[in-house]
């Protein structure tokens, strides 16, 4: 199987697995206990009005029914209908989803920018101070909580300092008009990295540090490889030999170690949002639970639950071509 | 790995040494072999030494609470001043000072947004971080160990359905899932304990599931079976004790794992509800003070991270004393 058909391959093995996620999210929503027509409604509403709002939303149906309703929903992109916002469950997630992307991935390149070069001085340097140091660094960061790390950064480089403002996210691509403080395309792109930072760096630390951790595990291993060995008797520089026979190989459990960590960061892009009052998905569940918003809480956890799985099938496929010795599965 | 990372390869036995080399290998298995090494490890021993401080001092808290003083658990839970006049709110740290006041010794850590003492709600937080650390760790150490043994030891379909459903479990991010259970079934502690506890299940399934499919197929297993011992004997007796180091590791570094997720839940008000002193519940309360009064925010969350790195390093130091093959 070439890389093409092996993808598709795992995006047809992920149907499964997504139906699943459907299911759950369904069981647990209709467990909520309380009323949603009552929380929109106020606690003495009148009985015509109960039953209209009811039959609106599909709410009077059995349980079997409206599974199935919203089953075929899902598959033709029809998440339902927000109460608490009013509006379409997709419409509210397209416009959060990009903001949690944003944050996500700017953690992800902060990480692994930073746990790589880290890691592989580490192991460069085993056992000397630069390795002892990045050690305790790394774990610190798999110890600490993201969100403390999120309200330590706000008092030093907020409040403290100044450089960098406590809460909110602008998009790159955001309209200048509505950027406050941003006359141009390239002022919204200066607030956009200004509000990013410390999110960032508050959601990446523990990515960071277990990026940090596998890198230079992986970098001993590899140095410790018999075409190491063959390349230092050939007499090929140290640093070619860290640079490309060992770096390369030892690339593989790194990927493996992001894959893993996109469920972590998914949660911790939750309390991101919360510490630095970030309007993304996370703020999105967290309003939709507190309204209890049924289809809106279906439809945001159905969509973290969809955006981990394609996480990994695109880990899966970095995996499988880097790694020469994957012969793409198959059956 | 070990900070100080001496080479041990002295006194790890080598396979295949003609000289009693079958009684090391059988001796590198179990809690006997376990403690020794630990004792040798420096690193396991400080985190050895962080966790069991952390047990202490949580224990030293319940009973203080249950039995010693009425009024300090109270003093802890609520504020013991009522009139308003008399309330030290957001004091600063002892040796400190900010526009609320200067630190006072009675308050060595200063105080919260109700005048309650922050060093005594911390030490009191501690009790809740190990208790649900343990417990949900317990949960989902039991939950994966029958679901993985019965999974890897009868395969099929069996093993077919039980990896699918918790493969489902596995794709949704857990923060996401435990907030989704615990709308649906609670917003307390318990339930965000046993909620975590559930989505640690596909972790300890997997492990325990690879090991008994390995073990399966050794020879010992085979021959007790052909002598006619029952599966769930062998499953006891043999897959369990074998599976022994590598699960400890990983509930070592669970523990710490669940603490963190809990402390994260209860900042998002899913879990430890007001006025329990929890360090997730205290760090969400000291969102609104960050500017006026930091310190409030700082002390929880250096317990967390003191509590969460001992589990860390001892789970760290188990791994090395347990597996000589890594010798970082």
């Amino acid at each position: 199987m070439g890389l093409l058909r092996y993808t598709l391959w795992r995006l047809v093995q992920a149907i499964p697995v997504l139906l699943g996620i459907v299911t759950i999210t369904f069981v647990l929503a209709n467990q909520i206990p309380g009323d949603p027509v009552e929380i929109m409604l106020g606690p003495t509403p009148a009985q015509e009005q109960v039953e209209a709002i009811r039959a609106r939303y599909g709410l009077d149906r059995p349980i079997h029914e409206r599974y199935l309703t919203y089953l075929a929903g899902v598959v033709t992109g029809d998440l339902g209908q927000s109460i608490y916002y009013d509006r379409p469950v997709l419409e509210m997630i397209l416009l959060r989803l990009p903001v949690t992307l944003l944050l996500m991935l700017s953690a992800f390149a902060f990480a692994i920018v930073t746990a790589i070069p880290l890691g592989v001085l580490s192991a460069k340097r085993r056992n000397e101070p630069a390795d002892h140091v990045s050690r305790v660094v790394s774990l610190i960061g798999v110890s600490t909580p993201s969100f403390w790390i999120g309200l330590v950064l706000i008092i030093v480089f907020a409040f403290y300092l100044g450089w960098f403002p406590a809460r909110g996210l602008v998009l790159p691509w955001a309209d200048p008009a509505d950027v406050r403080g941003a006359a141009t395309r390239l002022g919204v792109l200066r607030q956009a990295v200004h509000h990013l930072v410390l999110p960032m760096v508050a959601l990446g630390t523990l990515q960071m540090a277990q990026i940090t951790r596998i890198e230079r595990s992986s970098m001993v291993d590899s140095l410790q490889g018999e075409y190491v060995t063959l390349a230092r008797a050939y007499g090929v520089p140290e640093s070619t030999i860290v640079r490309k026979h060992a770096f390369q190989v030892a690339q593989l459990p790194v990927i493996t170690i992001i894959g893993l960590g996109l469920s972590t960061a998914l949660g911790g892009a939750v309390l991101t949002e919360t510490v630095f009052e970030i309007q993304g998905m996370g703020r999105l569940i967290i309003t939709a639970i507190n309204n209890q918003d049924y289809e809106l809480i279906m439809g945001t956890t159905l969509v973290f639950g969809f955006v981990y799985v394609v996480g990994v099938i695109v880990t899966d496929v970095a995996y499988s071509y880097l790694d020469p010795r994957v012969t793409y599965g198959g059956d | 790995m070990a900070v100080d990372s001496a080479p041990t390869d002295d006194d790890t036995p080598v396979d295949g040494d003609a000289s009693g080399g079958l009684d090391e290998v059988e001796a590198r298995v179990g809690a006997r072999y376990t403690l020794k090494q630990v004792r040798q490890d420096t690193t396991a021993r400080i985190g050895a030494y962080i966790v069991g401080l952390m047990t202490f001092v949580a224990v030293f808290a319940a009973v203080d609470y249950y039995l010693l003083d009425y009024a300090v658990a109270e003093a802890i839970l609520y504020n013991p001043e009522t009139d308003p006049e008399t309330v030290r709110r957001l004091l600063p740290p002892v040796g400190m000072e900010n526009q609320f006041g200067q630190g006072v010794i009675d308050h060595p850590l200063g105080t919260d947004h109700r005048g309650r003492d922050l060093l005594a709600r911390t030490v009191y937080g501690t009790r809740i971080a190990m208790t649900v650390g343990f417990l949900a760790t317990a949960i989902g150490l039991g939950g994966g160990t029958v679901i993985g043994a019965v999974s890897g030891y009868y395969g099929g379909w069996v093993d077919d359905v039980l990896q699918r459903v918790t493969e489902t479990i596995y794709a949704i991010p857990f923060l996401v899932l435990v907030i989704a259970f615990m709308t649906a079934f609670g917003r307390d502690l318990t339930f965000a304990m046993v909620g975590v506890g559930i989505t640690a299940i596909p972790v300890f399934n997997r492990l325990i599931r690879s090991r008994v499919v390995s073990i399966r197929e050794e020879d010992y297993v085979e021959a007790a079976r052909a002598a006619g011992v029952r599966d769930r004997n062998i499953i006891r007796r043999h897959v369990i004790p074998n599976s022994f180091a590598p699960v400890l590791v990983q509930a070592t570094l669970q523990v710490g794992v669940s603490i963190l997720i809990v402390a994260g839940l209860s900042f998002l008000g899913f879990g430890a509800q007001p006025p329990t002193p929890s360090w997730g519940q205290m760090l969400s309360a000291s969102r609104g003070y960050m500017l006026p009064a930091p310190t409030f925010s700082i002390f929880p969350g250096i317990a967390i991270l003191i509590t969460v790195i001992g589990f860390n390093i001892l789970g760290d130091g188990l791994q090395d004393a347990l597996d000589p093959r890594i010798n970082n």
